[in-house]
C-alpha cells in the first residue's frame, strides 16, 4: 500500500506537464497482501467467534464436536443456507424477501401432497414443489416491479398469503409416510454426510461465482448500490429484480421440498420465523440491508454461527428459550461492530494523510 | 488509443445540435424553441439563470425524455433518442449532476459498468482494472487506485471518474451538467484539466455552469439561455463578462459599468 499516491488530495499541485509519476496505479497495486486481507476481513472475526464458542461448548460437553453432531449442525444449517444464499442476492440487489418461511412451508406440503394425494411420481413432485416456490417469487417480483409496492410490504403480504394457503390446502394436518426414494433425496448419506449438505455447498459455490465473477453479479451489486446509475449504464434493472425474487422463491421452495424429503412428511407448521433467520444469517455475514454489499462466504459464516449457537446452547443445557435472546444480541452486536469498522474504512485514507 | 479516432482539429460545422426544441412539464413551458450546437474539439459553455431550461435541453439531448417539438441533428442528420442507451450508442454521453456512480463498487467497475469485460462468461478482473487504469492515464485523471470504492473518493475524483466513464462509452460528444458545482478550488482545476484533455482529443464538450469564471477559463464559445430560449452565442475570446451577464439577465441593451 505504501506505493499508492493519493493524487489530488495530498496537498501538492499537479506538475504542469502531467508527468507519469502522478498517474494511476496498475491493477496489481492496491491488492493487499493475503495475510493483511485475512486479518482485516470482518469474516475473520466471525470465524473466531464461532471457534471460541465451539471450544467453550466442547469444554463443557464432549459430545459437541463429534462427527455426528457436526454433521447435524451442517444439515440443520443447510436448510437456512440455501435460502440465505438467494436472500443475500436479494439484499445485495437492494430488495428484501420476508416471505421465504411461508413459501418454504407451502412448497414443502405441496410436494408432499402431490405424492400422497395425487399419486405424482416423487421426482416430479420434487420439481413441482420448487416451481410453487418460484411462482410465489414471481408474484412478489411482479407486484414489486409493476405495482411499485415496496418489497417489504409485498413480501410481508406473501408471508401471510403463502402461510394461509399452506393451512388451507392441508386442512391443518400433516402428510405422512412419503416413499423412501423421496426421503433419500435429502437424507441419503455419502461418506457419512447427508446429500442435503452437499447440495447446500454446491449451491453456495455456484452462487459465489455468479455474484463475484459474472456480469449478472456485478449488475446485482450495481442495482442495489445505485438503481438509477445502473439503469443509466444500460443494466436491465427490471430483469435483474425479477430474477432475484424468483430465485429467492425457488430457493425457499427447494429448501422446503428438501425438508419434506428429510422428514418424509409435509408439515404445515414448519418454517415459521425462518425468514428472520435467513436475514439474520446474511446480515451477521456482512450483507447490508441497504443494498450493494454482501458476500456468500459471509452468509455461510453467518448461517454457521446461527446453527452452532442453536446446537451448542442445547448441548450446554441452556434453556432453548434463551436461544432467541442470544441470537438477537449477536445480530445487533455484529451489525454495530460492522458499522464502526465501515466508518473507519471510509475515513481511513483521509486520516492517514492528515 | 480511443483519442485517435477523432479529428484533432475543430471543424466549423456543428457535429451535434438541438434545433427549435419545445418542452413543457404540465403548465410550465421549460423550453420554447431552444437551440444548442456542439462542435468537435470545442468546449461549448451553456449558461443561464435558474429555470432557463439548461438542464432540460441537456436531458433531451441525452435521451432521458423526448422533446414536444423540434429535433436533434447529428452530423447534419436528424436523430431520435428514446432512451439514454440510444444516445450512448450514437456517441453522446452525459455526466449528470448527481454523477450516477455506484459508491460500493470500485473505480474500474464504475467506469465499465454495463460493459464489464468477460472471458468465458467470467469477469476478466485483470483486464477490467488495467483498461480502467489506461483510460484514466490517457485522460490524466489521478485516483489512488482503480480498486478503491468510489465512496472513498473526493468530489473532484468522483467527477473525474464519471467523466472517464462517459469517455469510455466511446463518446464523441460529452455533456456535463454543472461539473464543478460543490467542488473545491483544486478539485475544480482537476476537472477542468480533464475537460481540456477531452477537447485536445477532438471531442465535443458541452458544459453547463453557473460559474462564469470557469466558463471564461474553459470554453471556446458561450451559449446563453433565457426563459427557455437561446438568446445569444458568443465566442469566448470576443465577449466580456458584462455582455454575458446582461444576456443572462435580459438587460442586453443596458451597458453595465466596468471593463
Amino acid at each position: 500500500m505504501k506505493t499508492v499516491r493519493l493524487a489530488g488530495s495530498e496537498g501538492t499541485t499537479p506538475s504542469p506537464n502531467g508527468d507519469d509519476s502522478l498517474t494511476v496505479q496498475r491493477a496489481d497495486v492496491g491488492r493487499d497482501r493475503l495475510i493483511e486481507r485475512v486479518l482485516r476481513n470482518p469474516q475473520t472475526a466471525l470465524l473466531i467467534v464461532i471457534i471460541l464458542f465451539s471450544a467453550f461448548v466442547e469444554l463443557s460437553n464432549r459430545n459437541f464436536l463429534t462427527f455426528d453432531n457436526v454433521v447435524n449442525i451442517l444439515r440443520d444449517g443447510s436448510f437456512i443456507f440455501i435460502i440465505a444464499v438467494a436472500g443475500t442476492f436479494v439484499l445485495v440487489g437492494g430488495g428484501l424477501d420476508l416471505s421465504v418461511g411461508s413459501v418454504f412451508a407451502l412448497s414443502s406440503v405441496a410436494s408432499a401432497m402431490l405424492i400422497a394425494n395425487y399419486g405424482i411420481p416423487y421426482p416430479a413432485a420434487f420439481v413441482l414443489g420448487i416451481v410453487v416456490g418460484a411462482l410465489c417469487g414471481l408474484v412478489n417480483a411482479i407486484i414489486v416491479i409493476y405495482g411499485r409496492i415496496p418489497a417489504l410490504i409485498t413480501t410481508l403480504g406473501m408471508l401471510y398469503v403463502a402461510r394461509g394457503m399452506t393451512w388451507i390446502i392441508t386442512g391443518g394436518s400433516g402428510t405422512q409416510y412419503l416413499p423412501q426414494g423421496f426421503g433419500d433425496i435429502a437424507s441419503l448419506r455419502q461418506w457419512g454426510v447427508p446429500l442435503m449438505v452437499y447440495y447446500a455447498f454446491l449451491i453456495g459455490i455456484m452462487a459465489h461465482v455468479i455474484l463475484e465473477h459474472t456480469r449478472f453479479g456485478y449488475g446485482v451489486r450495481a442495482v442495489g448500490g445505485n438503481r438509477e446509475a445502473a439503469r443509466a449504464c444500460g443494466i436491465n434493472v427490471t430483469r435483474t429484480t425479477l430474477i432475484l425474487f424468483v430465485a429467492s422463491g425457488a430457493a425457499a421452495g427447494l429448501s422446503g421440498v428438501l425438508m419434506a424429503s428429510r422428514l418424509q412428511s409435509g408439515q404445515p407448521s414448519i418454517g415459521q420465523g425462518l425468514e428472520l433467520q435467513v436475514i439474520t444469517a446474511a446480515i451477521i455475514g456482512g450483507t447490508s440491508l441497504f443494498g450493494g454489499l454482501g458476500t456468500i462466504p459471509g452468509t455461510f459464516l453467518g448461517t454457521l454461527l446461527i446453527a452452532v449457537l442453536q446446537n451448542g446452547l442445547v448441548q450446554i443445557q441452556i434453556d432453548p428459550l434463551w436461544q432467541n435472546v442470544v441470537v438477537g444480541i449477536v445480530l445487533v452486536t455484529s451489525v454495530g461492530l460492522d458499522q464502526v469498522r465501515r466508518a473507519r474504512m471510509w475515513r481511513g485514507p483521509a486520516r492517514a494523510r492528515a | 488509443m480511443l483519442a485517435e479516432q477523432f479529428q484533432p482539429t475543430a471543424t466549423e460545422a456543428p457535429c451535434f445540435r438541438a434545433v427549435g426544441i419545445f418542452k413543457a412539464f404540465g403548465h410550465v413551458q421549460a423550453l420554447q424553441g431552444a437551440s444548442l450546437d456542439a462542435y468537435a474539439g470545442r468546449v461549448t459553455a451553456l449558461v443561464g439563470d435558474n429555470g432557463a431550461g439548461k438542464s432540460t435541453i441537456v436531458k433531451i439531448m441525452a435521451g432521458l425524455f423526448p422533446a414536444d417539438d423540434g429535433h436533434l441533428e447529428l452530423d447534419g442528420h436528424e436523430v431520435r433518442f428514446r432512451t439514454p442507451t440510444d444516445a450512448l450508442n450514437a456517441g453522446i454521453a452525459t455526466v449528470f449532476q448527481d454523477l450516477a456512480l455506484v459508491e460500493v463498487l470500485d473505480v474500474a467497475t464504475n467506469i465499465y459498468l454495463g460493459r464489464i469485460p468477460v472471458r468465458w462468461q467470467l469477469v476478466d478482473d485483470r483486464r477490467l482494472h488495467d483498461d480502467a487504469a489506461d483510460q484514466l492515464q490517457a485522460l490524466r485523471i489521478r485516483v489512488p487506485s482503480v480498486r478503491v470504492p468510489v465512496g472513498m473518493l473526493s468530489g473532484g475524483q468522483r467527477q473525474a471518474v464519471a467523466v472517464a466513464r462517459a469517455v469510455t462509452q466511446g463518446s464523441r460528444i460529452i455533456i456535463m451538467d454543472e461539473p464543478t458545482a460543490a467542488l473545491g478550488v483544486r478539485e475544480t482545476r482537476q476537472v477542468l484539466d480533464v475537460v481540456r484533455e477531452l477537447r485536445a482529443q477532438g471531442r465535443g464538450v458541452i458544459v453547463i455552469s453557473h460559474d462564469l469564471e470557469t466558463v471564461f477559463d474553459l470554453s471556446d464559445s458561450i451559449s446563453v439561455f433565457r426563459l427557455g430560449r437561446l438568446v445569444g452565442v458568443r465566442r469566448t475570446a470576443e465577449t466580456s463578462r458584462d455582455e454575458i451577464v446582461s444576456l443572462i439577465t435580459g438587460s442586453a441593451s443596458v451597458a453595465v459599468g466596468g471593463s
